[in-house]
């Protein structure tokens, strides 16, 4: 397999005045599929393409394996790109879509059309082989473009938002297959994408980046349950947030914080930040309790439901201009509170955690 | 690790210079060489011999002194600009009404009014002008005809004859420019002024024109300097009336090589008028361009029948009189003649007389034809690209420099490559390669605006993919680029084509006898007063002038704008 780990040094991406990519070093494993995560203009798309030697960084070093890439044109650096826009070439076949990379590379005719088949088969396009792209749909097209990037043994594929111009069911449907192959092939892959559920169920690691820095880099699980930054713990799934002092420290591991309306304990993950908290926690982590039963808790009103079927959320105002979404599962036969109702929010240790809140 | 061991061999293919340096600079190298060698050089050229220092007073300004004190010389330049300008008014005036008419209202005939736009618009104007001459000249038929029932028309001759000839050549440059000017406003426009009580004459006046304003500017500029820098037309109909590039040519042909320097000082008078000209109009159309983009654009209204009769008659007044020397060039090919005299019998005299004399003329405009639009289409879609995809200095300056050629006139052309290329090491003058780069860098600017509009609407991804497979930038624009181009490089071709097939007044300046061409040779004969020989090989030109745009019309579905 002629797949390869990544490192990237230091890459920083300026132009002009402004910096797309800044000060970004990530390792990633031979046959990993590694996921850069982030809202758009973050510069995911701008260091896929520094990899990609479509673009020069303006200061840092790749290298694939352990050869530094930075000098070697775009074309020899021997990666597969799948671009956002399919980019397929629209004069060729299928086939020839597919077969064009390893042309390009001098391969026999014999060799060429063997290697191309078992990727139109892996690819199940096998009946379409010599359709023109104007005669396929949109998936089509993407398994086509995917093919061709992964036929040439790429060290490395490069994936940019391949699914983002596909309906919902397609997409639905190509992640788990883009996924399967890519674990088949066991081709280091680095891939690029908006969507969160997408990074959460596809990779084996996830980098969010956000104004061209990395923000965290870890596996969906931790990405989820522990956010190392305020950004990234508002970012992926849903958060409240609420500002929180500290009130000195309970058993070891563990802090006294007051949120408006109550004090908690929380737990603690690594360092507690210097001066002024936000504490978040998540809606499905909150139990909401009748005010009669005592201990930790915020009170409020119930404001509004909505029930979704399997789940329904609440709103509860805290008052002072502080609102909690509360998540919780229906029932068969529980009764659904009333609006206007007060309750109590009951938070366990665990599920509380503090940052320093966002400069402004 | 394999991403440099694998790469190292089989990837790595293609020219040495292109290795080392890597295709596109190379590229950019050989399109900048043959760019400033072909037109910078020649123009730098120009002007300095003009400058070099007189024998009477030893002034460097010398030439220019001399023109602006004799009258005889001076003259020719206010003779320019007032058939021009009076050209440019015309076509204006005729032009805008015929094509207001032609998209707004019902009237009858309107794709044969197209075609005959088109027609009139390619056909070279020095066979425009001689067919006039053959009507109405001294000896015409009409001026005959009416002599017999005792009315004398106007002379065709002269200042005025030559104004009625320029301005029925390129109203067209007006017709198409307004008509897409019309299509790009939308129907809105209309309804809301329409709507407070407008009348159809102030609509037109105080809402639709204002947004024509660029297409008519534009195009009337194009008329002027169509008519500014014409050779042929004034040539045969000028008599004593003498424009600038008449006598550009009378200097430089008279006295072969003996007033070179004269000639240089007219010719970079003509080329700052055009110049000037040039930059006007881009400056005109990007102060009033209005980002305009029809949702619904104008719609053809209905009128009344009288309005519609009255609109349709004033249409196909003026595409008789545009068709009339075209239609009548191809009748008389098939009169027997007598010198300039035709005589009212059938006869394919005039034909079995130009095939033995068209071989070598035919053979000769084919092939320089044919080899020029191949460069055009090579070097113009390397030049698209190159503005288009690698932006930088080089990039902005070939731009400019394929913008520029457009004003530089044929016979300041001609005159600048004898100049440059008449001694050795590239002594090319009298050669069919002085002719064919001539060709070439006077019609290169059709390809490249043809490739430069598509290459614009193509995902720079798709190239980008290319690389990514392994396939170096010159596999890539071989075998993804160009295809994706297919249809632009061919239009621009067939434009390229038509367009340099009838050139008339640098080859005028370069050829020797053995590279002549079909169009010298028609304004050789009708020189010689053979009016039946030039009309048949006429013929042949606008045949050829025209089967190409008849494939850009059907086959690739272009639409008459194109040709602007
Ligand atoms: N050629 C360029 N010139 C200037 N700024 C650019 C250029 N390309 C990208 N940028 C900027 O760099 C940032 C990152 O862009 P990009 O990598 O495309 O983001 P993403 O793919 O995450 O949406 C954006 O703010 C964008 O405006
Ligand atoms: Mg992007």
């Amino acid at each position: 397999m002629a797949s390869t780990s990544v490192h990237i040094d230091q890459v920083t991406k300026r132009y002009g005045d402004s910096i797309a990519v800044d000060g970004v070093s990530l390792d990633i494993a031979k046959g990993e599929f590694f996921t850069l995560l982030g809202s758009s203009g973050c510069g995911k798309t701008t260091l896929l393409r520094i990899i990609a030697g479509f673009l020069k960084q303006t200061s840092g070093r790749i290298l694939f394996g352990n050869s530094c890439i930075d000098d070697l044109a775009p074309q020899h650096r021997n990666t597969g790109m799948v671009f956002q826009s399919y980019a397929i070439f629209p004069h060729l076949s299928v086939v020839d879509n597919i077969a064009y990379g390893l042309r390009a590379r001098g391969l026999k005719a014999a060799e060429v059309k063997q290697k191309v088949d078992t990727y139109l088969a892996l690819t199940r396009l096998s009946h379409l082989g010599h359709r023109k792209p104007r005669e396929l749909s949109g998936g089509q097209q993407q398994r086509v473009v995917l093919a061709r990037a992964m036929v040439i043994e790429p060290d490395v594929l490069l994936m940019d938002e391949p699914l983002s111009n596909l309906d919902t069911e397609m997409r639905m449907h190509l992640r788990t297959e883009i996924r399967a192959l890519q674990r088949k092939i066991g081709v280091t892959t680095i891939y690029v994408t908006h969507d969160q559920e997408e990074a959460l169920l596809m990779s084996d690691r996830i980098a969010v980046m956000r104004g061209g820095r990395l923000e965290q880099v870890a596996s969906p699980h931790d990405i989820y349950n522990k956010p190392s930054t305020r950004f990234v713990a508002s970012f992926i799934g849903e958060n409240n947030f609420l500002p929180a002092v500290h009130r000195g420290n309970a058993e070891a591991g563990f802090v006294r914080i007051e949120l408006p309306g109550g004090q908690f304990t929380a737990k603690l993950r690594g360092e507690l930040p210097q001066g002024a908290l936000e504490a978040a926690f998540r809606p499905q982590d909150i139990e909401l309790r009748p005010l009669d039963g005592d201990g930790d808790g915020l009170v409020g009103t119930l404001t509004d439901i909505q029930f979704l079927g399997g789940t329904v959320r609440y709103a509860i105002d805290l008052g002072g201009g502080h609102l909690v979404q509360v998540a919780g599962a229906s029932r068969t036969g529980v009764m659904l509170p009333e609006i206007g109702t007060r309750h109590r929010l009951g938070l366990s240790p665990a599920a509380i955690a503090l940052f320093a809140p966002e400069a402004a | 690790m394999s991403a440099v061991t694998d790469t190292e061999t089989p990837l790595r293919r293609g020219g040495g210079l292109a290795r080392h340096f890597g295709f596109w600079p190379v590229v950019t190298a050989i399109v900048l060489v043959l760019i400033v060698g072909l037109l910078l050089v020649p123009v730098a050229n120009i002007v300095g011999v003009s400058l070099s220092a007189g024998a009477k007073t030893g002034s460097i300004f010398e030439n220019y002194v001399n023109f602006f004190s004799e009258r005889f010389y001076y003259q020719t330049l206010i003779n320019s600009f007032w058939v021009s300008i009076w050209a440019m008014i015309f076509a204006v005036c005729l032009g805008v009404p015929a094509a207001y008419f032609v998209n707004r209202y019902e009237i009858w005939g309107r794709g044969f009014v197209r075609a005959a736009v088109v027609l009139t618009f390619v056909s070279p104007p020095f066979i425009g002008s001689y067919s006039w001459v053959v009507l109405f000249g001294r000896s015409g038929v009409l001026t005959q005809f009416f002599n017999s029932i005792g009315v004398s028309l106007p002379s065709i001759y002269g200042a005025s004859g030559i104004i009625f000839v320029f301005t029925l050549q390129f109203f067209p440059f007006v017709f198409l420019l307004v008509s897409s000017g019309l299509k790009s406003i939308d129907q809105s426009v209309e309804d809301a002024a329409r709507n407070l009580g407008s009348s159809e004459f102030r609509t037109f006046r105080t809402a639709i024109a204002p947004l024509l304003v660029p297409s008519i500017t534009t195009s009337a500029l194009l008329v002027f300097i169509a008519s500014f820098t014409d050779l042929g037309t004034p040539i045969i109909l000028g008599e004593r009336f003498r424009v600038l590039p008449v006598l550009i040519y009378g200097e430089f042909v008279n006295e072969f090589g003996g007033r070179p320097v004269l000639a240089s000082a007219l010719s970079v008078l003509l080329l700052s008028v055009t110049t000037g000209a040039l930059l006007l109009q881009r400056w005109l159309s990007a102060r009033f361009s209005y980002a305009t983009s029809a949702i619904r654009p104008l719609q053809v209204q209905e009128q009344p029948l009288g309005k519609r009769i009255a609109a349709t008659a004033f249409v196909f007044l003026l595409i008789g009189f545009a068709l009339l020397p075209l239609v009548n060039i191809v009748v008389s090919s098939f009169l027997q003649s007598n010198g300039p005299v035709l005589v009212a019998s059938f006869t394919l005299d005039n034909y079995a007389r130009i095939l033995d004399r068209i071989t070598l003329p035919l053979w000769n405009t084919l092939f320089y034809t044919t080899v020029a639009t191949m460069l055009c289409a090579i070097i113009g879609t390397a030049i698209a690209y190159i503005i288009v995809r690698r932006p930088g200095p080089v990039s902005s300056l070939l731009d400019t420099v394929v913008m520029f050629s457009y004003a530089v006139p044929g016979i300041v052309l001609g005159v600048g490559l004898v100049v440059t290329y008449h001694e050795p090491p590239f002594a090319l003058t009298g050669t069919a390669a002085i002719i064919i780069l001539a060709y070439f860098i006077r019609r290169l600017p059709f390809s490249v605006r043809s490739s430069v509009s598509m290459l614009q609407q193509i995902s720079r991804d798709t190239e980008d993919a290319s690389i990514n497979l392994g396939a170096g930038p010159g596999r890539t624009f071989a075998k993804i680029t160009v295809p994706l181009l297919a249809t632009a490089i061919l239009s621009g071709a067939l434009l390229t084509w038509s367009n340099t097939i009838r050139e008339l007044s640098a080859t005028l300046i370069l050829q020797s006898g053995t590279t002549t061409t079909v169009a010298i040779e028609i304004f050789n004969e009708v020189v010689n007063g053979n009016f039946g020989l030039a009309s048949a090989l006429g013929t042949v030109l606008i045949l050829l002038t025209f089967l190409p745009l008849v494939v850009l019309f059907t086959l690739l579905g272009k639409k008459e704008e194109a040709l602007v």
